[in-house]
């Protein structure tokens, strides 16, 4: 453990990882059907999809058989399932592409995540036209919808830490707003400033984790589960709670050892997180930038 | 995860008021949707229907209630659905181009009504109640019902102002329902532990008297009325009288 990187060190390693993508336009939409180019970029694991929207609308535009659409009618599936833009790429990269998850087995460069993971993009479709209401909420055209998700998850967690959510309700307008924009931007040092007036300095009340159980696709709908519940930051006076002692109490069939996976691992930012991990070390290092650590748990074997 | 005690004797005061427990909530759901049920038998028809759902395998409690707004085509210009240009201005939600009002008004059947399903569920985070609330068209295909009808039919007047006041969009907005993963409007429920503590802190509440209390609160503000005489026993009197004090 004396080994160990800051907690500073490994924040800024997850704010550096990144997903190359693949986003290919819709063929019903394409004047060129399925012959349209891809655009390709390297896209932060934080942000978020609609993000994208205004540079994929112009990249395509002139592949569009609706010229009318707009960037905000803009929308993402991955083999034709809607993809819900209110979470972060990274934690729909770790839900759906079943890639590998990097592990601390595996070679040092690992460690992001992202470096070793392989050539493979993940390829994504975007659309423009129909909507489908009955699976996301329609985003609008100043971007208030999706503001407006992202604060209010900030405010979850704030008051999972706190105890109370005053500290977000008591953010100055700047920096609330400056808080969206430096997810949006991806700016570490910028979002740092405001994150740490919004931080305890003493230990969490809760800690603001959720965990994310995929079902096969043939379950039928939902098909995710979502397990949250009020996880304390230690377990005794001396003994910090783990992700493994966490995952053993919520998920006891699936996690029966505190402290080894057995037949299911917790991935985070693309990596296997260790089960000897203290739970909110693993929130103030890695959360995502609306204070939550998304953890999705895979299926081993 | 708290476990469901099924012999916990509920009607006792909560020892964590303003929070509610997965099991208090669970039993005060129970409760009032028994009494909703009983009093329902020997009442005329409220437009309200109500039921309790529990999911086995995440253990999620539910209550659901149901309600209908009828005719909504045939009161003419006052109660049609107009958007007032005020309103869009405000709202900036959705692309003005698709609300214009006299296509709109045109289109709405006469015998157009609307469906409202509001679905209660607790807060893993707040750890109270949550109302989720979706709107559909009945007899009538309509455009996509959005955050404007919600204000127009459901936010009485003496509401309005101060929903639309609080937060990025105000204090109703939009989330993916807690079970089905669906689009669904909610109100903000950050405020509402402090808001049950400043009705009834200090007093002995229970489950069920929880509920009362806080369909009051929220309910109001986006058109859910539970009908008065249902509370006509000792526990719901002393409970309507409080609301009426706010």
């Amino acid at each position: 453990m004396s080994q160990a990187p800051s907690l500073i060190s490994i924040q800024k390693t997850v704010w550096d990882g990144k997903l190359p993508l693949e986003i290919v336009l819709a063929p019903s939409e394409s004047r060129s059907y399925d012959q349209t180019d891809p655009y390709l970029i390297a896209c932060s694991r934080l942000a978020y999809l609609p993000s994208l929207l205004p540079r994929l609308r112009a990249f395509f535009s002139p592949s569009l058989i609706d010229p009318n659409s707009h960037s905000h009618d803009g929308w993402f599936s991955f083999e034709g399932v809607p993809l819900k833009w209110h979470y972060p790429i990274g934690l729909l990269y770790d839900l759906y592409a079943e890639a590998d998850p990097a592990s601390s087995k595996g070679s040092k460069s690992d460690e992001a995540g992202e470096t070793a993971s392989g050539p493979h993009s993940w390829r994504l479709t975007v659309h423009f036209n129909d909507w489908p209401h009955e699976e996301l909420v329609q985003l609008d055209a100043e971007g208030v919808v999706i503001n407006d998700a992202f604060i209010n998850s900030v405010k979850e967690a704030d008051f999972l830490r706190n105890g109370t959510a005053k500290g977000i309700m008591t953010l100055s307008k700047e920096d609330s707003s400056g808080l969206w924009e430096a997810v949006q931007d991806v700016d570490l040092p910028s979002f740092q400033r405001i994150s740490n007036i919004l931080l305890p300095t003493q230990p969490f009340r809760s800690v603001p984790i959720r965990f994310f159980l995929p079902l096969p696709p043939d379950s039928g709908a939902p098909s995710l589960k979502l397990v949250q519940s009020p996880l304390s930051p230690s377990i005794s006076t001396s003994q910090p709670q783990t992700i493994g002692t966490a995952l053993h109490t919520l998920l006891p069939h699936l996690f029966p050892s505190r402290r080894t996976p057995v037949l299911a691992k917790p991935v985070l930012h693309g990596a296997v997180v260790p089960m000897s991990a203290p739970i909110e070390e693993v929130v103030r290092s890695s959360a995502y930038g609306d204070g939550w650590a998304y953890i999705v748990i895979r299926m081993m074997g | 995860m708290a476990s469901l005690t099924p012999s916990r004797p509920s009607q006792e005061p909560l020892m964590g008021f303003p929070f509610l427990k997965p099991d208090e909530f669970d039993y005060g759901c129970r409760v009032l949707c028994d009494r909703f049920h009983a009093w329902q038998i020997s009442s005329s028809d409220t437009g309200l229907s109500i039921r309790f759902v529990h999911q086995q395998v995440t253990s999620d409690s539910m209550l659901k209630i149901s309600r209908h707004i009828e005719n909504i085509g045939v009161h003419g210009e006052e109660n049609a659905l107009v958007y007032e240009p005020e309103n869009l201005q405000e709202l900036q939600l959705e692309d003005d181009s698709e609300h214009d009002p006299e296509t709109l008004i045109r289109a709405i059947e006469p015998n157009a009504s609307l469906q409202v399903d509001y679905d209660i569920a607790l807060s893993p985070t707040y750890q109270v109640p949550v109302l989720y609330f979706t709107l559909r068209w009945i007899n009538h295909k309509g455009p996509v019902l959005g955050i404007d009808v919600v204000y127009q039919y459901l936010v009485p007047d003496e509401y309005r102002k101060q929903l639309k006041s609080v937060g990025i969009i105000g204090g109703i907005s939009f989330d993916y329902h807690p079970i089905t993963g669906a689009p669904t409007f909610f109100v903000h429920p950050c405020n509402t532990a402090d808001a049950m503590r400043h009705i009834a802190g200090g007093q002995d509440v229970t489950p069920e008297t929880y509920l009362v209390i806080w369909l009051g609160l929220v309910g109001h503000c986006v058109g859910l009325h539970m009908p008065s005489e249902l509370f006509a026993t000792e526990a719901g009197a002393r409970t309507t009288e409080r609301l009426g004090q706010q």
